[in-house]
Formats: C-alpha cells, structure tokens, sequence
C-alpha cells in the first residue's frame, strides 16, 4: 500500500515529539459516480483519492491533522501542527482514551464480481437499463434522477500501542428520486439502496423489481389516493419506517458523544443522559440493534477507525435503553469500554462515535397477521418527509405509500399520512413486530465539517396500537 | 500551481477533449471544536489538489487530481473513462474568456493567522457572562487558493480567505441559544458577539412549556430566515428544477414571494460567499433571484442556460450551477418594531432538519431549535419548547411582511449551508404543529 511507511513514520514521530498517544490511518479510495437525469448521463464523476491521518494526544489535548502530500517532510508537518494544537488545548480535565486490546489483523469484504473487472461502459449500461425499465411503464414521468456510485477503500491504521490493521471495503450504492405527474398534482418518491461487496449488488438487491414497484406504487396512489384518517387508531409501518425510526430515535439518541454535549452545537443532543441506562422508553416487543458485522451491509466493518473490532450492540432491549454507542473517549469518560463506533469518511476527518447498521430485530408475525388484526388503521408501508428535533424526542414521518386498513383488510391507498410523535410514544405503541427484515441505505450526517457516513437502516413490519394520525 | 492548472488542461485537449477546466487548489485550514466550555480537539488541513472537468465528443467527465506530481497519468485515464461514457445530448459548452476580474481582497493577518484558542475563549466566556452554563461550537480558519484554467481561455487566480465561529449555549438542559460570527477581515471578527448572542438567547428560553399548533404570526432571527433563504437560492439551481427537486418549476415572471421580498444571489458581497469567479471562470456578479416577489431567473451555468434560453448567471458548479451567497434585500423596519406588529405570534432562532414532503410542490416542515418565543402585543410572555414549522416555502414567502433594515452575515451547519446576509423578519399565518399528545 502506498503510505504504509510513512503511516508508521507519523506514529513513531509523534510518539518521540511527546505524544502520549497516536495514530495514523492513511486511506486510498477510489470510485466512480454517475447521475443520470431523465434518461441522460449527465455527468460521470472518477475519483481516486488517498492521504494519511494524524491524531495525538498530548498534555490533555487532543489534536488531528491531515495531509495529501504523501511526503515525509508533509507528514512531519502535520505531526507537528497536531503536537503544538494538542499541548495548547489547556484543559482542565485532561482527554484519555479507554484502555483497548493491541490488534494486528487485516480483513476485507469479498466482492463476487469485482468491481475493478467491470468496465465502466458495463456500469453505465446497467444503470440506463434501470432508466429504461422504469421509462418504458410509460407513465406521466416529469423528472427522474438515479445516482450510482462505487468506492473502493483501502486502509492502514497504526496507534503507538502496537496495533497495525489493513482493510479492503468495496462498496456501492444507488440512490433516486421519482416524480409521478397527475391532473396538476404529482408523487414524489426517494428511496436509497447500499452494499458492501460486488458489482453483484444490483442483482442482489432486486434493484429494477423495487423501482418498477415504486414508480407503479407513486401512480396508484395519485390515481386512487384518499385523505388520510385521522384520530388515534392502529398503526402499520413497513421496513423503510422502522428502519428510519431506529435511526433516528434510537441511534442517534444513544451516542455517547452526543450524550456528552460534544456534538452539541452541531448535529445536537440527546434526550438520554449517562444514567439513563435501564431506563424504558419502548414496550418489551421492542430490541433495536447496530450492527457493523452484518455481512453486506454497506456499513460493514471489522475493526473500527480506532482499531477496536466491531460487534453488535443492543442500544434498545425489551423496550429499555441498554447500551450507547462508545469510541475510546466517549468510553473513558463514562467509566466503560469502546464498542467499536468509532469511524471518520476519509483520512482527513477525525473519527468520532457513528452509527453503522441500525435496525429493529425481527421477531416471528407474518404481514398478514399484524393486519388482520387492526379493525380500523393506517398501514404505512413508507415515508417520504421525516424529521426529528435535535434531542430525538420529536420525531414526524409522512406516509409516501401507505393504505386503510379495514377490519384487518388493506383498502385504498391513503395520502400524507401523518404521524408526528415522541420516541417513547412511539416505540410503547409497538404489540408486534414482524420477521420481514428489510434495509435501506442512507447518509448520516454529523460532526463539523459535516461527516456524511455510509449507514444502513432497517427493520421488519411492525404494528403500533392506538397512535394518533393526521 | 497556476502552471498546474494551464498543463492539466493542454495535456486534456492533446488527447482529444474539446473543453477543459482545471482548478488547482490549496487549503491551508484549521478548525477548534469545543463542547463543555473546552477544546476537544483541533483539527487541521493542508491539502493540494485539482478538480478536473473535460468533454470529450459530448461526454462529461469529472474528477479530482489528489497527487499533482501524477497529472498527466491521471488526465489520461480520465480521458479513458471519457471515450467509453455515454453522450449527453443537453451539454452547451463552457462560457468563452477570457475575463477581467475584481483585484484580489485577502487579509494578511487571516491568512497568517495559527491560532485560535483566545477567540473559542471569547465567545465561551461571553456566553456564561450571560448566563450560559454550558457552550460547545466551533471556530474555523479557512484560507483556500484556486488557479483556474479553462480550454476557452480563463487563466485566474482567487484567494478565499476568513474566519468563523459558530456557538451554542446551554443555560438549563432544555434553555439554549445560537450565535454565529462570519468575518473575512481580522479586525472585524468579534466572537464575543456571538456568544453575547447564544447566552442571550439561552438565558431568555427559561422554563420552556409545550408549544402550540396552529398558525401564528412569525419574526424571524437571522440565523433561521437564512435556512429559509438558502432553500429559495438552492431549489432555483437549475439543475434542482429538471431533476424535480423544486418547487420553482414554470414559476419565472411568477410571485412566488411578497413584495417586500428580493433575494439576490451575490458573490460579490464581502463575506465569506465572496468569489471573484464560478467554475467556468465566468466574473462573479449580483443576481436577483427573486425581485419585489416575482422569480425573475433559476441559477444557470452556460450548458443549463442554453437549455433554458437563457444567459449564464455565473453560478456555475462542476457539476450544476450552484448559489455562492444569499443576501436578502433588507428593509426599512427596525427590529423593535418588527415586534410591536407582531401581536400573537413566535419569535423563532434557529431551525434545523428541513425537509420536503414534496419538491415541486415546496410542502416542507423544519425544527424550531433553541430559543423560541411567544409573543403577544409586541411582547414576549413565554417559552417554547417541541414544536415543528409546517408549512409550504412558496406560501411562507409569499406571507413575508416586513424586513429589518438590521442584517448579520450567517452561516451554519448543514442548514444555512450557503453563506447568507439576512435581516429579521415578520411573516404571517405561518403552520406550527407538535407530536401528539
């Protein structure tokens, strides 16, 4: 790898420039992006991209710094930019990183059709054809945007307590937006889909299936779309919601950097605090998981960009707050042990506490079930405005395909449905939770500069009871 | 570096492209994160590097150049990637130079400048002198270079150079306030300011109560009117409108705001928007996006200008036009007077999370975070705490009654994401809605 070397050169040096503790993590990404707008490649975008890492701690402080000049008289500089920041921090309580093992490991993703072997007409090919199985449904379709990227991330990361892992993540993701035109009215739709491995991917993912059904969902809910009720009533919501729920007002909630006030001015707080631990906020149908491990996610890892091998963490169980996402900071304020959250986009961003794969875990009702047994409700089977506010207490998702339901029968489609909500009101709502796991792909947006994370979020049906709608 | 960018685009134009723009660009940047009233971290950047765009027989490829020593390799597998691309039919060129610019206008004692630890000091320490009990926020130093080249004879150099400040202030778990400061000379950079401001606001918001639904009268703090503003420059990018990601489609010679509202685009602006070119190299200038309401043009490079009929308004990103500065003509009223109008309504400070039920409608809804105010007669009697702005873009600028002659350069994470000027402002029968009970 290029910049091995010098990676293990920054270390040393900050280590004989009195750093207490360092790391260097140098990455090569390379990839390709291509948007296709209305059925024209608008532009195709090559990227190739590589720079290390430096973050010490020295006297307290804390400092990082980056550099694309893969030098040793760059590196050196940047060590010591980062050495002369982190001795001025002056703070009054000294930053420490929680004790982790040594690793010397080196994993990778495995790509079935690798995506260096196909050429970049072959990628655009498969990407118009998507276009086109959606164009050729001949609907009223004013505006469609697909984006595809893929990106190959190679890494070393090295800290002065030995330990040394190598990586290969390949990954690829498509995202879109449709617009279904009626009589002066329209349906928009965005939807996001990631995977860590091949250009198998698209197959995988039965990506043209799940357009073509999007783009025929957007038309009949214009043809046949009525109010949405409103009042309390039942409440069922697909995969695509419970995976934003369990983003949104699960995870982000219960990173612990957040919940120490670090990202306070930016991405904000959390309405947890560090005894909150055991606390209910969900009925016990409710376990909300991260995930780096799950194969094929597209924010697989084995090891995070601190060095720390990644495991599933129950940030919900049965309905009780159990455990925060932690980095080896986070963990040392709150007297507990990383779990391996910590990741950074690119060399040139410092790694804090994020999300991977978040998702609801499955449990055993069919669809149906769930169904049958609402006697008047809302079936919401996806979203297409959402928010939440910056302590993730209120959170609002409105339906994008979504139906009555009627003496456990699903009627005609519903539009806007909205549901605006606390977290523990929604997740207390929750009797019943299906077994049909589904993800979706997105970007997390946090840290400043804003850091847009590769995440995947998930979960199966799930049925709320008696939750007001609008 | 200037010899970069002219080599980058000769060695694309002898392997067959017939356009070509290289910037060549250098940061020399750092930043100072802080949360709990102390540094966390410092984070810095030097960084050398190059966009490239070529068109190669109607084919639009762009790329980034990270090791400049390599340049020539690079710009010959770009070109590769380029002849197996598909044409784009809709491309209409790059605008023809060359061009007189505006001199160069860089702070020495900015571009000097390498540290920042008394300025995080200034604003934390103005913040608790207000009342704050806790701050968190950060301060940048950004100093960027860019040579640009183009294959229709631009040959330019700009300096972006200046400093920001951004900090939150906690006066109780659920009491806080929001201050930014933007500045592109040193002597007029006042981080105190800022945190005068976040403690200010912080203090006020004691003892938030539950808001309320329903339409309500609205004055608008800087900082939130220019999330407001940005969503009106971004979703005129002409590229947002044929993806149908606006609601500005069909609407030029259309009143899509009130009278009182005019809204330039304007890289010509002293703040840290200013530019002295687009990425074509085409001179920055002031456009009226909106004039007295009505949509007077959408942002366009020369390729999107062609297909809308139109002329460049030098907004021109790499890969589709882009605004560079918001400035919302101010008014004639003074801030104590956008008050006394205001007699039941909410006084709003900071926003956060907007997003659309549908973009070419413009129906929307934001979170009100920080403080926000109930106001009665002209007076504030109340906080508020959990409620949600819901409304339609169109309509909320179509509602906008009154502008402050008063205005402050804002900016801030994600949500003004362009660097704005705005003034107060007073709009009416504006949606609040709040999680159910």
């Amino acid at each position: 790898m290029p910049g091995e070397e010098l990676t293990h050169f920054a270390v040393e040096y900050a280590r004989s420039r009195g750093a207490s503790y360092a790391e260097a993590r140098h990455e090569y990404q390379i990839g390709e992006q291509m948007i296709l707008k209305n059925g024209v490649l608008d532009a195709l975008g090559f990227s190739e991209d590589s720079g290390i890492g430096v973050r010490v701690l020295a006297n307290g402080g804390l400092a990082f710094a980056s550099t694309n000049r893969l030098n040793k008289g760059d590196v050196r500089d940047a060590v010591d930019s980062a050495m002369k920041k982190a001795k001025g921090a002056a703070r009054k309580d000294p930053i420490s990183f929680v004790k982790e093992e040594t690793v010397v490991a080196e994993w990778s993703v495995p790509e079935k059709v690798k995506i260096a072997d196909v050429p970049t007409d072959r990628k655009i090919r498969d990407l118009v054809e998507l276009d086109k199985a959606v164009h050729d449904l001949k609907l009223k379709m004013p505006a469609r945007i697909f984006v595809m990227s893929h990106n190959r991330i190679k890494k070393l990361f090295v800290n002065s307590e030995g330990s040394e892992i190598k990586s290969y993540s390949p990954r690829i993701r498509l995202y879109y937006y449709l617009t279904v035109a009626g009589e002066g009215d329209a349906e928009q739709s965005y939807r996001n889909y990631g995977w860590s491995g091949g250009w198998e991917a698209l197959d995988e993912l039965r990506i043209t299936d799940k357009v073509i059904e999007e783009a025929k969902s957007l038309q009949l809910t214009l043809e046949k779309g009525k109010k949405s009720p409103e009042g309390k009533m039942d409440l069922v919501v697909g995969p695509q919601v419970s995976g934003i729920a369990s983003h949104e007002s699960c995870g982000h909630p219960t990173e612990a950097d957040r919940i120490l006030g670090r990202e306070a001015s930016q991405a904000g707080k959390s309405f947890i605090t560090p005894d909150m631990i055991g606390k209910k906020v969900g009925s016990a149908s409710v376990n909300v998981v991260d995930d780096p491990t799950l194969a094929n996610a597209i924010a697989y890892y084995a090891y995070d960009d601190e060095g720390v091998k990644s495991r599933r963490r129950y940030l919900y169980k049965e309905g009780r707050i159990n455990e925060f996402l932690q980095n080896r900071e986070t963990a040392a304020k709150l007297g507990t042990r990383s779990n391996g959250a910590a990741r950074a986009t690119n060399y040139d961003r410092e790694a804090i506490v994020r999300m991977a794969n978040t998702f609801v875990e499955p449990k055993d009702w069919e669809v149906e079930e769930m169904l049958e047994e609402v006697k008047s409700g809302v079936y919401m089977k996806s979203f297409m405005e959402w928010n939440i506010d910056d302590k993730r207490w209120n959170g609002k998702y409105v339906g994008r395909e979504a139906y009555l339901i009627e003496n456990g029968e699903v009627k005609h489609p519903v539009r806007k449905t909205v549901l605006e909500v606390t977290t523990p009101a929604f997740w207390s709502a929750v009797d019943a939770v299906g077994k049909d796991l589904e993800f979706e792909a997105g970007f997390c947006g946090k840290s400043d500069p804003t850091q847009a994370l590769d995440a995947a979020f998930g979960g199966p049906t799930m049925r709320l009871r008696n939750i007001a709608l609008r | 570096m200037e010899d970069n960018a002219n080599r980058i685009v000769k060695k694309a134009l002898s392997l067959g492209c017939e356009e070509a723009i290289a910037d060549v660009y250098e940061t020399n940047s750092f930043q100072i994160r802080f949360s709990q009233n102390q540094i966390d971290i410092t984070n810095s950047w030097r960084e050398q590097a190059a966009s490239l765009f070529i068109v190669y027989e109607k084919r639009v490829v762009m790329t980034d150049i990270r090791d400049l020593s390599k340049s020539d390799e690079a710009v010959g597998k770009v070109v590769r990637i380029a002849k197996v691309s598909q044409k784009n039919p809709e491309y209409g060129g790059i605008a023809k130079g060359p061009f007189k610019y505006p001199p160069l206008a860089v702070d020495k004692r900015i571009t000097s400048l390498s540290e920042g630890s008394d300025f995080v000091y200034s604003a934390v320490n103005a913040a608790l002198a207000e009342g704050a009990k806790e701050t968190a926020g950060s301060f940048l130093k950004n100093d960027q270079t860019h040579y640009l080249a183009t294959s229709n004879g631009v040959e330019a150099k700009d300096r972006r150079a200046d400093l920001y400040l951004s900090i939150r202030a906690m006066a109780g778990p659920e009491s806080s306030g929001h201050g930014v400061e933007c500045a592109t000379h040193f002597t007029k950079f006042r981080p105190e300011k800022a945190g005068e401001k976040a403690g200010q606001i912080a203090a006020m918001a004691k003892d938030p109560k539950r808001g309320e639904a329903g339409k309500f009268d609205v004055i608008f703090e800087p900082l939130f009117l220019g999330s407001m503003a940005d969503q009106m420059a971004i979703r005129n990018s002409a590229f947002a409108v044929m993806a149908g990601l606006s609601p500005f489609g069909k609407k030029i010679g259309k009143k899509v705001a009130s009278n009182v509202v005019t809204i330039y685009d304007d890289a010509t602006a002293d703040g840290r928007g200013r530019k002295r070119f687009d990425a074509e190299g085409v001179p920055a200038r002031r456009t009226a996006i909106v004039q007295n309401g009505i949509l007077k043009t959408h942002l366009h490079n020369t390729s999107t200008a062609k297909i809308f009929k139109t002329k460049t308004t030098a907004n021109a990103g790499l890969v589709g036009p882009d605004p560079h500065q918001v400035v919302l003509k101010p008014g004639d009223w003074k801030k104590e007077e956008l008050f006394e109008e205001c007699k039941d309504g909410v006084y709003v400070t900071n926003t956060w999370y907007t997003r659309y039920q549908n973009y070419t409608t413009g129906d929307f809804s934001t979170i009100p975070r920080d403080g926000i105010f109930r106001v009665k007669k002209g007076e504030i009697v109340g906080t508020w705490k959990d409620v949600r702005l819901t409304d339609n873009l169109l309509h909320l600028w179509q509602n906008v009654k009154a502008l402050s002659r008063e205005t402050h350069e804002v900016e801030w994470w994600g949500e003004v994401a362009v660097p704005s000027f705005m003034p107060y402002a007073l709009a009416t029968k504006i949606g609040f809605t709040r999680s159910a009970e």
